[in-house]
This record gives structure tokens, C-alpha cells and sequence, in this order.
């Protein structure tokens, strides 16, 4: 097998290939799935690898999620060696016990891929259920008391066998968990979208042969591994330093965590050392050491030539080392709580290496991008006399600016999930949204800007609710300006009832009452490089627009406009640049 | 009467005309950018000439003219619209720009490196006025005038030419939405309003809004050009009726589409599978693949069993439009499309075109990177002298300069690179159908591949080689592709009604009343478009989910009365529609309904084109010899005259058919069958 001859092109196709079945498998999922958060807000991610365990297509999905799914799968070839059969799929959402997850509500259907009777591959669609079990719905709130009552902690196990679902193992696990028919379809759903990609690799393993095909796996680990180190050695030698802080941990109250990390750079390979960041908490932003695996990957690659975005796999992993010794908060052990891990030390995980990073190759900066604001609310529908469980991504800023260009308005996780519609949302939720803007003066200041911050207002229509707020983060923390840009300005919020505003403090559970509103006022992305420098037409603009006022572009900008024209004024403007900060 | 069907495309206006005689015949003429309607006149004025009519003559002969146009297209993604302001509901006026946090959608996501997107509309002309319509439609907060007229003038005095009035749950109450348009218009006399109820009174803001805002953006260009267009056609003794190409695939007369910008996006390419139907009527099952292959894009379109695909997610350039749209994909590989080594070290073709200008390097207009066209010409499929019939002489020495170039990064020789460029670029294409075929779950091996454009003939059987099709059919008029789809479609237009009901809750007299209503509007509507009742034919079909789902599929509905049997067909058509789209059906999940939609088309009168007869020896049909490369092998090929060539002919491949604006390439193992209209079906001899 190891001289097959393949030419250029069936290559180039075969590549290209196993990029857009991740795509369509995306798009079936959101096509047939019920759960908001899934269909529509896209927290969901899919994968190839292969019959080794080796890393073939990562394309798209948030990177604690999936990026690092090899580990389960290697786990799965191990432990059921012998016993993996065509038709089989297996889902887990253990982070402890083989499942290398990321917490519990990321369930991932796996399912091995079989040609002419012979594994060859496994894929792996993963996805944010509407519940997993646990004291709350929805899967982020604090203060659990340990890993098993933040939900059902399912090991790799199968769940199909050679095209039989195991429904007895799946009814035990749909009467664990709240809205059980909607989390069947959605499981229905993502085993489908495996099948999809089983039908797609089967196809093209028809057309080309085994033996090209398998020929091509290698040859397209080994092309990105040599572009990979390339770019690697372009970056100088030496040690960069990174970090970020989350708010608490939920338990043990307004007191940050860090995040801390060492990128290494020596000749053409990297070591990601986070052995210097605090250790596993009782609160639940833990996360495992495969998720800070995924996340480190996941931000590195950002930094690499933008032409290889398409062709990342395991090349893209042999040139480097993620290295975080058992029992950091990075490298949560059992019976640690995770619940929080995603939102917030996964964020975190990615200011830090946006940091060390951005000093290693300041001309392709990244300042951090706005925290996470959301919260999950669950209640009773007055229309439906249905339970509900509502979260989604709308209260929070977008990206942060990069080295050339400001921040993505809007955007959240790497742009991989989506916001909802408000129309949408006022349909499918007693809520009535009474204010969804951009926020101005909240963007993190730089020559670059990050995006702007929102402002966001709901008001509960329903009876009394839960709103569980473990997934918000920046209101004592901020995300790393970088090359002297500002950071994520800090975010707020509130409680409205009747002329009061109640502070309503992230990482906690609060009560919402019928006609009470939440407020939410969010910072957005920092910035890359000063302030100072930025054209002072665009700052011109960003006056005009609304997005800062007019006393921010001389105060931090350093531009002088006129008050009614926004025109720039040069002369002021050069006489404020030169006097400095 | 003469029937004219005239696509204006980017580079090029294609003009056929169907005479009383059967007679099709091709014109094609320069398009004008800067004065299009002229432009399109010019392309009368030529298609007269040949009659040795004059243009008032000719145009007083001919009934109807059905017109495609990228204007539209190239306003919005060229970025030429007009200055735009946008009025809504207030403390929500950022929704276009937020746009659900969607990050360039042509990029990867680990790609930070993309500038934000720039809405049409710039926050400072984005104003928020008091009005609120909940999600059932009951109005919670009266519109504030006194805030619209402020709101109108304060965008008059900025200068905007459209304004695009944009309310949440404008879809269920139209009532503020109506109220605001009819201010705005007082206020803002000469000025483009448009209503997001208007375009697509359908939930789901951002989609709706986004939608409205480009119609408005483009809106004045489109109603300017329309009606220029009339009035000229009036004044040179047109008296039939003006008929433009939707987006959708139907038509529309000119009047109703000027205040309806957006369904002329794409208008032009929708028509392209029309014609591959049209052309591959005699295929068993009506499975066809139409691409359309010209100087910097691909377009492909699947016609399953017949039906023409549309889809309402589309976006154009980094825009969201989300009406219903003929589901064409177009990718970067034309021509035009050159060739360059990546990152990795792979050839790649496209999607960065040498477009018309410099154009090729064989052009000799300046062009230094190799292109398609390069390798077409070093390959001898493309003759040098009589490219677009001799319009334009190609060089090959240039050509080949530009092709070492990437050669000699790839360690190739001239020869083995430009077969590369050529292998890669078709590659490309076949992978680019494949992903539009499968996506849908198809084998592309059931489906025939129809071929338009300039440079598709001599791509297409490659293409069809690798994706294992057996049958390809290239007409001679594959230059104007699209244009004979408008020629040959049908008119008509999309009625629907919202009808919100879990399956077992379903009323069947409702919907039987529904349906009437709609047949009753058809009529009405068809009417003002030339049609005589009779020739008018339903098709039904409805919208349905399982519950909670976010995405609908549209399954057939029995015509007829609505009856008990009815629904259990729709719903049985729907679970197996499900499980034929994503593998999987749950009948233990009910389905429910969203829409009923009528589709009413008018069947057009039936046309004959003048069959021809081949005389049998295709020897008299060859005009000359060349040296081609077929599979790295030179190969001394025959060039067929296309115009001596009849029904009943056949010849074999390698051979090459040059017409005036295209040249068919048959390589060896394939037999081309000429038809009775001058199309020729090729498929493997062996």
C-alpha cells in the first residue's frame, strides 16, 4: 500500500471531499434537528479520523468540542477491539472514563466507517442537547457537588449495533433527562448525520479504491505537517507568555482564575506549557485536558498561513506538544465539575494563547474576542403549558480586532455558532425582546478596533423562572488587548422589576419574575495595537455611525471632529496625537 | 409573430429569435454597462439587420420579449447601488449588521482575516422609530408618525435615493409597515420605498430584512433601467409584451418587476436549467445536470425527474437573500479562471479570473497568468483564427509563456502542465457537481449532462468522464445558453398561503378553499400576462416539518378536491421526501403544515424549430486538420464545420466541431449523434 501512486488531482479532490461532507453534515443536522441551540445557534461540531485514531477532518465547530476527538476514538478502538462492527455508532459525553469530553451537554455519536468489511475511519457528530439530567436544565449552572450532578455521565458505549438502535440503553437515558422527546429527534438527527458521512466516504472509497484513498490520508498529513512546521519556523525561536482569568468559579466567589501558558518555540516545533495555571477548582469551570488540547490547536492554527484554514488534520498536531500535568483547571480530574468549563476556561484557554501568540508573530495579531454573556432560562410557557429551556448567543459583543482589521460585529465562538432571530425567539418563548443593539463606547479601543459591545433587553412574559448565568463571564475579567490595544471592556447585568435594577452577577442562579426584564450590557472584542493610531476617518465614521461617541474619539482616539459634521480635524487631531496619552 | 428572448450578460448581449418559420437564430452583441437599455437595443437593431427589416418593422412582428439581465447582480456585488436609508422598529436597528453573528460565509472559520462585513445600509442612516407588532400579529405599540416623518426627512436631507421600511412581525401585521410606506412616500417624493411585508412577508427578521435592504439598494437602478427600457421599446414600435426573468425561474412582466428589485438578482443564470430541460426532454427520467461554462464561472443546476430545485438560503457575495431562488451553484472556474501553486504545493485553477479584460494571456491584452482558455488553445482544442468566429485571434506563443511560468514551479513541462491546468480544472468542476448532486443524496451517474456556455463544449465530455455520466448533449446554441432557456420556459407565477397546523389538526375543507383561492388569483394575474384560461396548469405543493423543526421540506400535493386521502398522501410523501433527503424518517413524531403554494404556469404556445437533415457523409463536413493533445498524446484530429452538419449525422471521436461561438471537443471513445435540431448527444462509443 505504501507506493500507490496518486496524482495530484485525486488528491486534491479526496481532500477537498472529506472537507465538505463535514459541511453537509452540518447542514443536515441543523436542517433536521428541534433544539434551538442546535439548529439554529449551531453548537454542534463534526469530524473524520481515521482507523488509528488520526486526525483526517476538522473543518468546522467549536474547538473544545471536537478538535481533539481523537482521544475518544483511540479509546473506543481499545476498548471495544474486536467488537466494532459495521452499523455500529457509540455515544459519550464523559469527560473522565475514555469520553474525554468536554462536559456533559456536548453528547457525540461516533460511528465507524467500514469499506469492503475493514474499519477505515470513525466520524463524529456532537452537539449541546436541550438537557443532559443534572440538578438545573440546561447544564451550566454552578455549584454541583461533583461531576454526577451536573447531569448523566455516559461512558463510550454502544448505542447502535450493526444498525439496531439499543433502545432499551436509550430509553434509560431519554427518562434521565428533561425533554425527552425533542433530545430523541436530536439524537436521531445527529446519528442521520453520521450515516450521511458514512454514505459520502463510501462512495468515494468506491470510486477511487482502498488503497488511493488510504495513499492520500497520508500524503495529506504529511503535506500539512511540512507547511505547518514551515510556518512554525518562521516564528523566532523562544518562550511567549499568555493568560486570562475568568470571573470565579461559581463556588468560590469573585476570586479569578487563571489561565496561564508558555508557547515554546524552538526550530520548527512548539510546546503549549500550561503548567503555570491555577489548580482544579470545587467550582465548575474545570475543563479536561483534552478540551485545552482542542482549544490550543484550535488557536494556533488561526495564526498559520490562511491558506492551509482548509487543510488542518493530524500534520497540522505532530510538530506539537499541549502540555498540562493532572489537576490544573486545565486538566480537571474526576470527580471535578465542568459544567462551566466551555464558556469560560475554554475562552480563556484561547485569550491566553491569542496573547503568547500575537508576541510571536505581531503581524498577524489576535486580541481577545467579547466574553460570553448568556444565561439559561427555563420555566413554563403560558401559551403551551410546556416546560422550556431558552439560552442563546445574542447578548453577546463579537470578535476582537486582528492585526489589518477591526472585529467581526457579532460574531461568537470563532464565528462557528450563530445568533437567533427575535422574531424567532418571541414565537418559541414567552419572552418579548425590548431592546437588541449594538452598545456604543464598549468596544475595546485599538489602531484596530475590537467589535462593539451589545445591549440587550428581555422582558419575561411566563410565570417565575430559573436563569442559571454559568455562562457568563467578564464582568470583573478582561479579555487581552494586544500590541497595545485596550482590552474587552468589562460587561453588566441587571434584573429589572418595576423601577429597580437588581445586579445580576454571572456564574450564579437567579430567580426571574413574570413581567420582570434583563438588561444585559455587554462589552465587545479588545483591540490590536494603540488607539492612537488608528485613521482618524474611521474613527470619523464610527462617530457618525453611533458606535463611539464623540468624547471617546478625543479622549482615547485622540481625534478632534467637529461636533456637527464629524469631520475630522487635523490640525487638533496631530496636536492631541503628539501630546500622547 | 417573432418571439426574443435576450439574456444581458456581463460581457456579452445574447439575442435569439424565433421566426414564423421555425427558424432560431443567434445574435450576440456587446454589453454595455454604462447604458444597458441601449445596449439591448443595438441587439435588436442586429437581429433586424438580418432580417433586412428596420427595427420598427422588426420589433412591430415581434409578440413578446422575454429579457434576463445581471444588472441586479452585478448593482449589488459590485457594490454600485444607490445610497440607501433604512427605517425601523426602534432599539433594533442593528439586526443587518449583527446579522445572527454570521462571519463571512465564504471563508473557513479558522480564518480571522476578513475584514467585518459593511451592511448596504450604514448604522447612521439606520433609524429607529416607536412601533411595536408582536409575534400574533397584535399591534403593541401604534406607529408614532410624527417619528416616520421626522425619520423620512431627516433622510431626505442626507440624500438617500431608497429607503427600505423593516418592522418585527411585519409578516403577521402589514398595518405599521403600510402606514410608514405611504408617509414616506408623501415626504420623500421621487424617492424608492420599499416594505420588508412587500418582498418577503415571511418570519425570521434578519432574512427578511436583509432581503428588503437589497431590493431597496438596488432598487432605483432596476426601476430606472425598466422603465427606459418601455418607454425605447414603445418608441421604436415594440407593442408586445416585455417579460423579465425572476430569480425563481418564472417570469414577470417588466411593470410588476420594477418595485421588486430583488427577484432580478440571478435573473439570467435561473434560466440556464430551463434550457437543459428543454434538451434533455427525451432523457429517461428527466435526470439532468445543466452547467453553463463561461469566462469566470460555473454554473451547475440539478433537475431531478424533471423539477427545477430552488432554495430560499442563499446568499449573493456576502449578502443574505433569502427568497425563493432557482437552486443554481456557481463556482470560480471559467475560461478565465488561472492557474496557480499553492501553499502545499498543489495546482490550483481559479477562482481568480484574467475576466475580459486583460482576459487570457492568449488574448494578447496584457494577460501574463496562464488561464483555461490558455490551456484550450496549447491543447489544439480551440482554434486560434476563429475564436467567437473569428472576433478575437489567439496567440499560443503567448499562451505557453504564461504557462511555464507555473510549470516550472511545478517541475512540469509545458505539455504536462497545461494538461494538468486542464485535468484540474475540470476536476474542479466534476467535484463542484458531485458536491451539488450529492449534497442531495444523488448518483450523479443517473443524470445526463447538459452543456452551455462558451467554453463548456469543449470541457464537457471530460467532465462527464470523470463523474461516469454517460450521456452529454451540447446544443448549438450552448454559447447562449440562457437565453434559450427564457426562450423555451414557461410564464408564470408562485401564489402561496400560510397554514399553520400539526398534521392530525388539519381542516381538509380549509385547505380545499385555499387552494381555490389561489387558482382564483392565478387566473386573475395570468390573465394580465397574455394567457387564455385554458392553457393554465397547477402544480400544488406544500411546506411541512416535524414538529419543531427549523427547516421545512416541500412535498407534492394532489390536485383536486382536499380530501382526507389527500393529507395522508402529503404526509406520507413527506416522511419518505424526509428520509430520501437525510437518511432518516421518525414516524413516531408528528408532522406538521406551514405553507401551501400554487405554482400556476402557462404553458407556451408549442414552437417548432426547423428540423434539419444531415446528408450522411460527415467527410464533406470537415474543414480542416489540427494536432491535438489528447491524454498527453498528440493526436492529428479532424475539425468539423458545425453549420454542414444535419440530423442523422454521427462521427467519432477524437473530432472536433467548431461553431461560430463555441467548439465542441470529442475525444477518443465517444460517438457524437447529430439530432434533428442540431444538438449533439454524445455518449462512450465503447
Amino acid at each position: 500500500m505504501g507506493n500507490t501512486k496518486i496524482d495530484p488531482v485525486t488528491l486534491s479532490t479526496v481532500w477537498h471531499t472529506f472537507q465538505r461532507v463535514c459541511h453537509e453534515m452540518r447542514d443536515v443536522l441543523e436542517r433536521t434537528a428541534v433544539s434551538y441551540l442546535i439548529g439554529q445557534l449551531h453548537d454542534n461540531s463534526v469530524g473524520i479520523w481515521d482507523a488509528r485514531g488520526r486526525t483526517v477532518a476538522i473543518p468546522v465547530g467549536l474547538t473544545s468540542q471536537f478538535v481533539g476527538s481523537k482521544f475518544p476514538v483511540q479509546f473506543i478502538l481499545e476498548r471495544f477491539k474486536g467488537n466494532i462492527h459495521s452499523g455500529d455508532v457509540f455515544l459519550t459525553n464523559d469527560p473522565y472514563n475514555g469520553g474525554f469530553n468536554n462536559h456533559l451537554p456536548d453528547w457525540g455519536f461516533f460511528r465507524p466507517i467500514f469499506f469492503e468489511g475493514e474499519l477505515l475511519f470513525f466520524t463524529l457528530c456532537r452537539a449541546h442537547q436541550m438537557d443532559t439530567g443534572g440538578s438545573f436544565p440546561g447544564g451550566y449552572f454552578a455549584n454541583g457537588f461533583d461531576i454526577h450532578a451536573e447531569g448523566l455521565c455516559i461512558p463510550p458505549i454502544k448505542v447502535v449495533e450493526q444498525g439496531r438502535e439499543r433502545t432499551d440503553v436509550m430509553e434509560l437515558i431519554w427518562n434521565n433527562v428533561r425533554f425527552r422527546e425533542s433530545v430523541r429527534v436530536d439524537n436521531a438527527s445527529m446519528i442521520a448525520t453520521t450515516k450521511v458521512c458514512e454514505n459520502r466516504l463510501q462512495e468515494m472509497l468506491r470510486h477511487y479504491g482502498r488503497d488511493v484513498v488510504m495513499a492520500c490520508v497520508d500524503e495529506m498529513m504529511d503535506r500539512t505537517e511540512r507547511a505547518v512546521r514551515e510556518e512554525i519556523r518562521k516564528i523566532p525561536d523562544g518562550t511567549y507568555y499568555g493568560e486570562g482569568a475568568t470571573d470565579d468559579d461559581g463556588t468560590e466567589l469573585d476570586v479569578p482564575v487563571w489561565v496561564r501558558v508558555e508557547v515554546t518555540v524552538a526550530g520548527d516545533e512548539i510546546s503549549i506549557d500550561f503548567s503555570k495555571s491555577d489548580a482544579q477548582r470545587k467550582g465548575f469551570i474545570n475543563q479536561v485536558y483534552a478540551a485545552t488540547y482542542s482549544a490550543s490547536i484550535g488557536a494556533m492554527i488561526l495564526f498559520f498561513d490562511t491558506g492551509l484554514v482548509d487543510y488542518h488534520n493530524e500534520g497540522t498536531m505532530r510538530p506539537v506538544k499541549v502540555v498540562a500535568p493532572d489537576g490544573l483547571v486545565v486538566s480537571g480530574t474526576y470527580p471535578a465539575t465542568v459544567g462551566g468549563g466551555p464558556a469560560n476556561i475554554t475562552e480563556r484557554t484561547l485569550d491566553a494563547m491569542y496573547m503568547a501568540m500575537s508576541k510571536a508573530l505581531p503581524h498577524r495579531a489576535i486580541a481577545g474576542w467579547a466574553r460570553h454573556r448568556g444565561d439559561y432560562v427555563f420555566g413554563i410557557d403560558p401559551r403551551t403549558s410546556q416546560q422550556y429551556v431558552r439560552t442563546t448567543f445574542d447578548y453577546d459583543g463579537g470578535a476582537g480586532a486582528v492585526a489589518g482589521y477591526d472585529g467581526y460585529v457579532g460574531a461568537v465562538i470563532m464565528g462557528a455558532v450563530h445568533r437567533g432571530n427575535v422574531e424567532e425567539e418571541e414565537v418559541r418563548f414567552p419572552w418579548r425582546m425590548l431592546k437588541y443593539e449594538i452598545a456604543p463606547d464598549l468596544e475595546g479601543a485599538g489602531k484596530w478596533r475590537g467589535a462593539p459591545g451589545t445591549i440587550w433587553e428581555s422582558a419575561n412574559e411566563g410565570a417565575e423562572v430559573g436563569m442559571a448565568t454559568g455562562s457568563s463571564d467578564g464582568e470583573l475579567t478582561t479579555g487581552a488587548g494586544v500590541l497595545g490595544g485596550q482590552p474587552t471592556p468589562l460587561s453588566e447585568a441587571h434584573i429589572r422589576r418595576g423601577s429597580e435594577l437588581i445586579l445580576a452577577r454571572g456564574h450564579r442562579m437567579h430567580r426571574v419574575r413574570q413581567g420582570d426584564s434583563v438588561l444585559k450590557v455587554s462589552g465587545g472584542g479588545a483591540g490590536v495595537a494603540p488607539p492612537g493610531e488608528r485613521d482618524p476617518e474611521k474613527v470619523s465614521e464610527d462617530v457618525a455611525n453611533g458606535i463611539v461617541s464623540i468624547g471617546r474619539a478625543r479622549e482615547v482616539y485622540k481625534v478632534a471632529l467637529d461636533p456637527d459634521t464629524f469631520a475630522v480635524d487635523r490640525e487638533q487631531t496631530e496636536a492631541l496625537r503628539r501630546a500622547g496619552p | 409573430m417573432k418571439r426574443v428572448a435576450i439574456d444581458v450578460g456581463g460581457t456579452f448581449t445574447d439575442c435569439l429569435v424565433l421566426d414564423e418559420s421555425g427558424i432560431l437564430q443567434s445574435f450576440k452583441s456587446p454589453t454595455m454597462p454604462q447604458d444597458p437599455s441601449t445596449g439591448l437595443l443595438r441587439a435588436l437593431e442586429k437581429a433586424a439587420g438580418a432580417y433586412r427589416q428596420t427595427l420598427a418593422e422588426f420589433l412591430g412582428q415581434v409578440g413578446a420579449i422575454i429579457h434576463g439581465t445581471t444588472l441586479a447582480t452585478n448593482a449589488l456585488l459590485t457594490g454600485r447601488g444607490v445610497e440607501t436609508g433604512m427605517i425601523t422598529t426602534k432599539n433594533f436597528r442593528d439586526i443587518i449588521e449583527i446579522r445572527r453573528g454570521i462571519k463571512n460565509v465564504n471563508t473557513s472559520m479558522y480564518n480571522f482575516f476578513v475584514p467585518p462585513y459593511r451592511p448596504l445600509v450604514p448604522r447612521r442612516l439606520r433609524l429607529g422609530v416607536e412601533e411595536r407588532t408582536l409575534w400574533n400579529g397584535e399591534i403593541a405599540t401604534e406607529l408614532d408618525e410624527s417619528e416616520v416623518l421626522q425619520a423620512a426627512e431627516q433622510l431626505r436631507a442626507k440624500g438617500v435615493k431608497a429607503v427600505a421600511v423593516c418592522f418585527l412581525h411585519s409578516y403577521a401585521n402589514s398595518a405599521n409597515e403600510r402606514r410608514a410606506v405611504e408617509i414616506c412616500k408623501t415626504a420623500m417624493p421621487g424617492t424608492h420605498v420599499t416594505a420588508s411585508h412587500e418582498i418577503l412577508p415571511v418570519w425570521r427578521e434578519f432574512e427578511r430584512f436583509s432581503t428588503t435592504v437589497v431590493s431597496a439598494y438596488i432598487g432605483p437602478i432596476v426601476d430606472d433601467y425598466l422603465a427606459e427600457l418601455e418607454k425605447r421599446l414603445g418608441a421604436a414600435g415594440f407593442r408586445g409584451t416585455l417579460l423579465m426573468m425572476l430569480s425563481n425561474g418564472l417570469t414577470e412582466t417588466a411593470t410588476h418587476c420594477r418595485s421588486r428589485a430583488v427577484f432580478l438578482i440571478g435573473s439570467g443564470p435561473a434560466a440556464a436549467p430551463s434550457a437543459a430541460l428543454h434538451l434533455g426532454r427525451e432523457m429517461p427520467n428527466l435526470n439532468l445536470l445543466s452547467v453553463d461554462m463561461g469566462g469566470t464561472s460555473f454554473d451547475i443546476g440539478l433537475i431531478r425527474k424533471g423539477e427545477i430545485p430552488t432554495t430560499t438560503e442563499a446568499w449573493v457575495g456576502d449578502h443574505r437573500v433569502a427568497i425563493k431562488m432557482v437552486d443554481t451553484r456557481s463556482v470560480g472556474a471559467g475560461g478565465g479562471s488561472i492557474a496557480w501553486v499553492d501553499s502545499l504545493g498543489l495546482l490550483r485553477v481559479g477562482p481568480q479570473s484574467a475576466g475580459a479584460d486583460p482576459g487570457p494571456a492568449c488574448y494578447g491584452k496584457g494577460g501574463m497568468e496562464p488561464t483555461v482558455s490558455d490551456a484550450d488553445l496549447l491543447l489544439g482544442y480551440i482554434p486560434d483564427d476563429y475564436f467567437l468566429g473569428g472576433e478575437i485571434p489567439l496567440d499560443a506563443k503567448l499562451a505557453e509563456a504564461a504557462v511555464k511560468k507555473v510549470g516550472d514551479r511545478l517541475g512540469l513541462s509545458v505539455t504536462e502542465t497545461t494538461q494538468a491546468i486542464f485535468t484540474t480544472v475540470n476536476s474542479y468542476m466534476a467535484d463542484s457537481i458531485t458536491g451539488v448532486s450529492t449534497k442531495n443524496g444523488h448518483d450523479v451517474r443517473d443524470f445526463a449532462l447538459v452543456v452551455g456556455g462558451g467554453a463548456g463544449p469543449v470541457h464537457g465530455v471530460f467532465i462527464a468522464d470523470l463523474l461516469g455520466i454517460r450521456n452529454v448533449i451540447i446544443p448549438p446554441v450552448a454559447a447562449l445558453f440562457s437565453a434559450f432557456g427564457m426562450f423555451v420556459k414557461d410564464v408564470g407565477r408562485d401564489f402561496s398561503r400560510p397554514y399553520f397546523s400539526p398534521a392530525s389538526r388539519v381542516d381538509p375543507d380549509r385547505v380545499s378553499q385555499l387552494f381555490r383561492e389561489m387558482e382564483e388569483d392565478a387566473r386573475r394575474a395570468l390573465k394580465a400576462m397574455l394567457a387564455s384560461d385554458s392553457s393554465v396548469v397547477f402544480t400544488r405543493t406544500a411546506e411541512m416539518r416535524y414538529s419543531g423543526q427549523f427547516h421545512d421540506i416541500e412535498v407534492p400535493v394532489p390536485g383536486g378536491d382536499f380530501t382526507r386521502q389527500t393529507l395522508g398522501a402529503t404526509i406520507d410523501a413527506f416522511h419518505a421526501r424526509h428520509e430520501e433527503l437525510y437518511t432518516f424518517r421518525m414516524p413516531w413524531k408528528e408532522a406538521g403544515f406551514l405553507t401551501f403554494h400554487l405554482k400556476a404556469t402557462v404553458q407556451r404556445a408549442p414552437f417548432s424549430l426547423r428540423s434539419s437533415r444531415g446528408t450522411g457523409n460527415t467527410s464533406r463536413a470537415i474543414k480542416r486538420e489540427r494536432r491535438c493533445i489528447f491524454s498527453g498524446e498528440q493526436v492529428k484530429t479532424p475539425v468539423y464545420d458545425g453549420e454542414k452538419l444535419g440530423g442523422g449525422d454521427e462521427l467519432y471521436g477524437p473530432a472536433i466541431i467548431e461553431e461560430r461561438t463555441t467548439t465542441v471537443v470529442i475525444p477518443q471513445g465517444y460517438r457524437c449523434a447529430v439530432d434533428g435540431l442540431r444538438n449533439y448527444v454524445l455518449n462512450r462509443s465503447s
